[in-house]
């Protein structure tokens, strides 16, 4: 115990030592707190809900995958930087449990990525809150606490996708760059058009489930949090089945 | 006793024959030399003795174990295989405080080992703009950061000028001194030749030949003797064992052989000798030769 316990302050310290973690974080406050602003300025006009409106509220809630995004890339950063920089031999040098460092790592950015998750929803409601506050609403939706929640455990899954396809590419690049076109183009253009059966069940779209309000096309949360984990799981078993047993070259 | 030992150790490549049925030991508290041109399968058995890849078969271990199996790895073996195994945007300091995080050192020892590579200045530097140099150093710190009784280093001399040369050479000899068992690898025996005790020698992954460095050195080494009867000393110095071959009418060459014995055994047969003296062939010419013999032996075999 004491072992994993080593291990998970290294990989903390990895993370908190390169630039990665403090810019990613300080852009998901930024983008959320702002999202939240710009919606709570275009409230009731051009068709928008009125603000305090349950939709509006429901509305300013979505920057709940804004930390999934940033989840994802530094779980791929996390993963494969350690292959593209060589950083793996050191690691591997240290403690030779290929499977022990790469379950640490897994369970350390998913940590994370709650806590990111947490620290940033939990500043984005704030904001909700004082903005209407100042407009005299005193009153949340019901769901608030509900999405608040699938925020934090989409952004886990999230970190833990990032690691596997770090691992499973070696590549930061590349994986940042396929998996954004997966999420933005191949699954909410392409198979939104060509599938719109199966799209909900999708990575990007059980997030959705998870983050925004429940709506007709989307999964309820607890069936949209047991698909993401299972994607989740799925890819980390192919990573630590496949890279983490070839030899580091 | 040996610390480190490969036995039949293969490693295939799909078509290509990376380590070919390689076994030698390498003997504790001794600077042994692991030697071979590029390519001939050296970094490939060190990644495979460090459990960093998977030998086709045969076995390759330090005091009996894999390295997987070894309790506390990095205070057991120090290892520097690369000099670019650093994340450019951590300093020095950040990088051996990951590595003493995760084998549980003790925090001073990253500036213990600094000091002692003589990075303590730029500790605090982002290794992205570290020389080759620098980076050599620092992976030799990382390799000392546990203490360890042995210590496996791939081309550490590789790129450097000539003052990290002397200060490797002399960082290798103290570890030596200290009893310290260390495996070193390199493509030039002259660049080891002034650190190491033994060498190995190794070819497109085959073992050549592992001798002490006195052995070796005894094998460049040649006593020629000038006598009016060459013919006769050749015969007087055959039949005392010492290999020897005939230059000209009043010269002959003995191998293996120091000077006295060749002296003594022509006084001993009345012979008189004009002139004695010790010529040393080129040590690296030695191994170019080692390394042609066994291309050789395996082109015929084929």
């Amino acid at each position: 115990m004491n072992g994993t316990i080593r291990l998970a302050r290294a990989e903390l310290r990895k993370l908190f030592t390169t630039k990665a973690f403090p810019v990613s974080f300080a852009i998901a406050i930024v983008l959320a707190i702002g999202s939240v602003l710009i919606d709570a300025m275009v409230a009731g006009r051009n068709g928008a809900a009125r603000l305090g409106t349950d939709a509006n509220v429901y509305q300013m809630l979505k920057f709940g995958a804004i930390t999934c995004v940033v989840m994802l890339i530094l779980g791929i950063l996390a993963a494969g930087s350690e292959f593209r920089h060589r950083t793996i031999i050191p690691a591997l040098l240290a403690t030779p449990c290929r499977s022990r460092v790469f379950a640490v790592k897994v369970a350390v950015v998913a940590v994370l990525g709650a806590a990111v998750s947490a620290v940033v929803f939990g500043l984005g409601l704030a904001t909700i809150v004082l903005t209407l506050s100042a407009h005299g609403i005193h009153q949340l939706p019901a769901g608030s606490g509900t999405l608040y929640v699938g925020s934090v455990i989409s952004s886990a899954c999230f970190g833990m996708i990032g690691v596997a396809l770090g691992t499973l590419t070696r590549n930061t690049v590349g994986a940042i760059i396929a998996s954004v076109a997966w999420a933005l183009f191949i699954e909410q253009v392409i198979l939104r058009a060509t599938a719109p059966g199966i799209e909900k069940w999708l990575p990007t779209n059980a997030a959705i489930g998870l983050t925004n309000a429940p709506g007709p096309d989307s999964l309820s949360p607890t069936v949209a949090c047991v698909v993401l984990t299972g994607y989740a799981i799925g890819l980390l078993v192919l990573a630590s089945r496949t890279t983490m047993r070839r030899d580091i070259a | 006793m040996s610390t480190i030992s490969f036995h039949k150790l293969t490693k295939r490549y799909g078509p290509v024959l990376a380590v070919d049925d390689l076994s030698f030991d390498v003997p504790s508290g001794r600077v042994t030399g692991f030697l071979g041109p590029n390519g001939s399968g050296k970094t490939t058995a060190l990644r495979i003795l460090l459990g960093l890849a998977g030998a086709t078969s045969g076995t390759a271990t330090i005091a009996g174990l894999a390295y997987g199996q070894l309790h506390d790895p990095v205070r057991r073996v120090g290892a520097a295989l690369d000099s670019n195994t650093f994340h450019p945007g951590r300093s020095a300091a950040q990088h051996l405080r990951i590595i003493t995080t995760a084998a549980d050192l003790p925090p001073r020892r990253v500036d213990e080992v600094l000091d002692l590579v003589g990075l303590s200045d730029v500790a605090g530097r982002k290794v992205g703009g570290f020389s080759l140099g620098m980076r050599q150093r620092l992976s030799l710190a990382g390799a000392l950061l546990g203490r360890p009784r042995v210590l496996v280093l791939d081309e550490p001399l590789n790129g450097l000028d000539p003052d990290g040369i002397r200060w490797i050479r002399g960082l290798l000899r103290s570890q030596a001194a200290g009893g310290r068992t260390v495996l070193v690898s390199s493509h030039l025996l002259s660049e080891v030749a002034q650190t190491v005790d033994d060498v190995v020698v190794v070819s497109r992954g085959r073992f050549v030949a592992q001798a002490t460095l006195a052995e070796l050195t005894a094998r460049t080494s040649v006593i020629r003797a000038r006598t009016p009867d060459a013919s006769r000393l050749r015969e007087v110095l055959r039949a005392a064992g010492i290999p020897v071959r005939l230059v000209d009418h009043s010269t002959v060459e003995a191998r293996s052989a120091t000077a006295d014995a060749v002296g003594l055994a022509a006084a001993a047969a009345g012979l008189p000798i004009f002139e004695l003296s010790r010529h040393d062939e080129d040590l690296e010419s030695l191994f170019f030769d080692l390394v042609q013999q066994n291309h050789q032996n395996q082109e015929i075999a084929a």
